[in-house]
């Protein structure tokens, strides 16, 4: 059958036939693709909870920095009073260290410098390390790292 | 009954014709048979020009990424046997890959440095086929799908690369997910998607394990056939 | 062009050939020698794909995959490094923010990689000087220029050092080989015969071709600082002291 006759035929009938399937099977492919994509997103996640408690105030010296590499935060306690830093570089996620004789924090994966309030001191890190949320309850001190808060934001006790 | 009476009367039982459907003599009929009446030969046509034989040509970059896409195929397959995508066993099976199972440190090693080599080899090949020139029409589709076999082959290599679940694993893993995410909008979605969680854990392993061994072979497979049968479509090997 | 039509028109069959400038004058391919693929191609394939198992074998044996010790999520360790071919894109992360480094680089060069036969790159092979010169002149030395500044803007120097090589050696072709440092190399000095075929070579590269080479010796480059040249904290070192 040559194109010219296949052009003919359509305008009605076979038209109409042609455009609903391919509607139906866009339609099939598309609700599909859709059910794959929820498919793959995971319902339940079994991971590490975000909130924990860190231990009483007054176990943290004034003017210190403490960190818990296992749970990924420095809690720094000033003349103020406290708040805590992710441990997780901004830049691409490795675990920062903290190095008492420098007064510093050192990324090893990029070579990132953070000073011991957060704030950048060298990249290629282009912010300074999450603040995070800090409160204390019932005479505990608990973080929630996936609650960011302000660059300057201080728990006073 | 001599050896060569036996594989005389071997040959010509109607099960061994079934097979191969005419006999190994050396005329140039035969020779072009061999060629065209067998699935994995016919890929090439029956006659090839005699400067396309130049090893410079060439220099067998694409034909041995494909070798090295066999050999890690079939080593892959082995390595399966005794790996579990599952935190702490996987890095317990390739203890036990080391130091207990015969032969398999010695096939984890051909497998890694196979993939370190068909990542350059690919690469190679790559640069191969610019300076000669041979991506130029008729051959622009084929340049594109060498082009997604490069992509695929990375993938493949650093799917890969999660499965021993070491440090070195898992940090490379990290560094590259997270450079995922920085893709503006659809970034952090990716990366949840493809991490099957926040953090690289058990999802994680899985997810890689799957695409690693089914996904992406199955993908390269497809594309290869493309690869392979429009370079017998678009024309031999024929530099300036 | 030149269209024949007879006089009558409608009932006899034409045909109207257009020919583009810079086709061949020879259209049939000319007669090649051809040979069996069985034997002929599959025995050196066979050849080629033993002499690779037996290298890859004698490695395997040899030199052992690398196993540390079990993933610790809360340990980094210093350096974290990617795998091998990654450690170039990982260089260029020390010096550009993720989005760059990380996405816009790579996607730039898969693009780039993919529209290369689409935009006829390449496919008359001129040289780079042959036509019009001035104005490719001041274009490429604008170019150059320019991407040496980006890449000094943001201490790229194991990026930059090439590119300012291979510009150099690019504009350097521009005077004619009598004159110039060229034209020094190739009359004056001992290995003027080396010089001569190095001045062949470069003058007959197409743009195409340079940028392609730019582009392979800067990921060389780049893996290569990356993989040897990086210690603790993505520290400078030399390589006996990684």
């Amino acid at each position: 059958m040559d194109s010219q006759r296949i052009e003919a035929a359509g305008s009605g009938r076979r038209r109409f036939l042609w455009f609903t399937g391919l509607g139906a099977l866009g339609t099939a492919g598309a609700g599909g693709a859709a059910v794959m994509l929820d498919f793959v997103h995971p319902k339940v996640l079994f991971e590490p909870p975000s909130s924990f408690r860190v231990g009483r105030p007054e176990s943290f010296p004034v003017n210190s920095v403490t960190a818990d590499y296992a749970r990924k935060v420095y809690l720094v306690r000033t003349e103020v009073g406290f708040f805590a830093l992710s441990a997780v570089c901004t830049h691409l996620g490795c675990i920062t260290r903290h190095v008492e004789e420098e007064g510093a924090i050192f990324c090893p994966c990029h070579g990132s410098k953070f000073a011991v309030d957060g704030s950048l001191l060298m990249g290629p890190a282009t912010r300074g390390l999450r603040r995070i949320a800090i409160r204390l309850e019932d005479g505990e001190l608990v973080v929630d790292s996936e609650l960011e808060v302000e660059k300057d934001a201080v728990l006073r006790v | 009954m001599n050896v060569l009476e036996l594989k005389e009367r071997v040959v010509a039982t109607p099960v061994w014709r079934s097979i191969f459907r005419h006999r190994y003599l050396d005329s140039n009929r035969n020779r072009a048979l061999t060629v065209f009446s067998n699935v994995f030969l016919h890929i090439h046509p029956v006659k090839v020009p005699e400067k396309s034989l130049r090893l410079r040509h060439t220099m067998c970059l694409g034909g041995l990424s494909f070798a090295l896409f066999l050999a890690l195929t079939v080593t892959g397959v082995l390595l399966m046997f005794y790996y579990r995508p599952a935190i702490p066993q996987a890095y317990r099976d390739m203890k036990e890959l080391e130091f207990v199972v015969t032969s398999g440190a010695l096939l984890r090693n051909l497998h890694r440095w196979a993939a370190h080599a068909m990542v350059l080899f690919v690469f190679l090949h790559m640069a191969r086929v610019f300076y000669s020139g041979a991506y130029r029409p008729p051959r622009e589709f084929n340049w594109v799908v060498g082009v997604l076999l490069l992509i695929l082959s990375l993938l493949l290599s650093y799917t890969g690369y999660l499965l021993p679940w070491d440090q070195l694993a898992f940090w490379a893993i990290t560094v590259g997910t997270n450079m995922a995410e920085a893709a503006p909008l659809i970034g952090p979605k990716f990366k949840f998607l493809l991490l099957g969680g926040n953090v690289i854990g058990e999802n994680a392993l899985v997810r890689f394990y799957v695409l690693h061994c089914v996904v992406l072979p199955l993908a390269a497979a497809v594309l290869l056939a493309v690869h392979f049968w429009r370079v017998r479509k678009d024309g031999g090997v024929r530099p300036l | 062009m030149h269209v024949e039509s007879g006089s009558q028109g409608a009932t006899l069959p034409q045909r109207v050939a257009l020919l583009h400038r810079q086709l061949p004058a020879r259209l049939e391919a000319p007669e090649e020698k051809l040979v069996m693929t069985f034997p002929h191609l599959i025995v050196r394939e066979v050849i080629a794909m033993e002499i690779l198992l037996i290298v890859l074998g004698l490695v395997s044996l040899f030199y052992d995959a690398p196993l540390e010790s079990l993933a610790n999520p809360n340990k980094t360790p210093n350096p974290a490094k990617a795998p091998w071919y990654f450690l170039g894109l990982q260089e260029l992360l020390h010096y550009f923010p993720p989005v760059v480094a990380g996405v816009l680089i790579p996607a730039l060069v898969v693009i780039a990689l993919i529209i290369i036969p689409y935009f006829r790159v390449n496919f008359e092979r001129d040289s780079l000087w042959s036509q019009r010169r001035p104005a490719r002149l001041y274009g490429l030395s604008g170019g150059v220029l320019l991407l040496i500044l980006f890449l000094a803007w943001f201490r790229v120097w194991a990026a930059l050092a090439p590119t300012a090589l291979i510009g150099l050696l690019m504009i350097s072709i521009f005077p004619s080989r009598e004159r110039g440092l060229w034209g020094f190399l190739i009359h004056r000095t001992a290995w003027a015969r080396f010089f001569t075929g190095v001045h062949a070579g470069l003058a007959g590269l197409s743009l195409a071709a340079w940028i392609m080479s730019w582009f392979i010796t800067l990921a060389v480059i780049l893996t290569v600082v990356g993989t040897l040249f990086r210690g603790p904290g993505w520290s400078f070192v030399w390589p006996w002291q990684l």
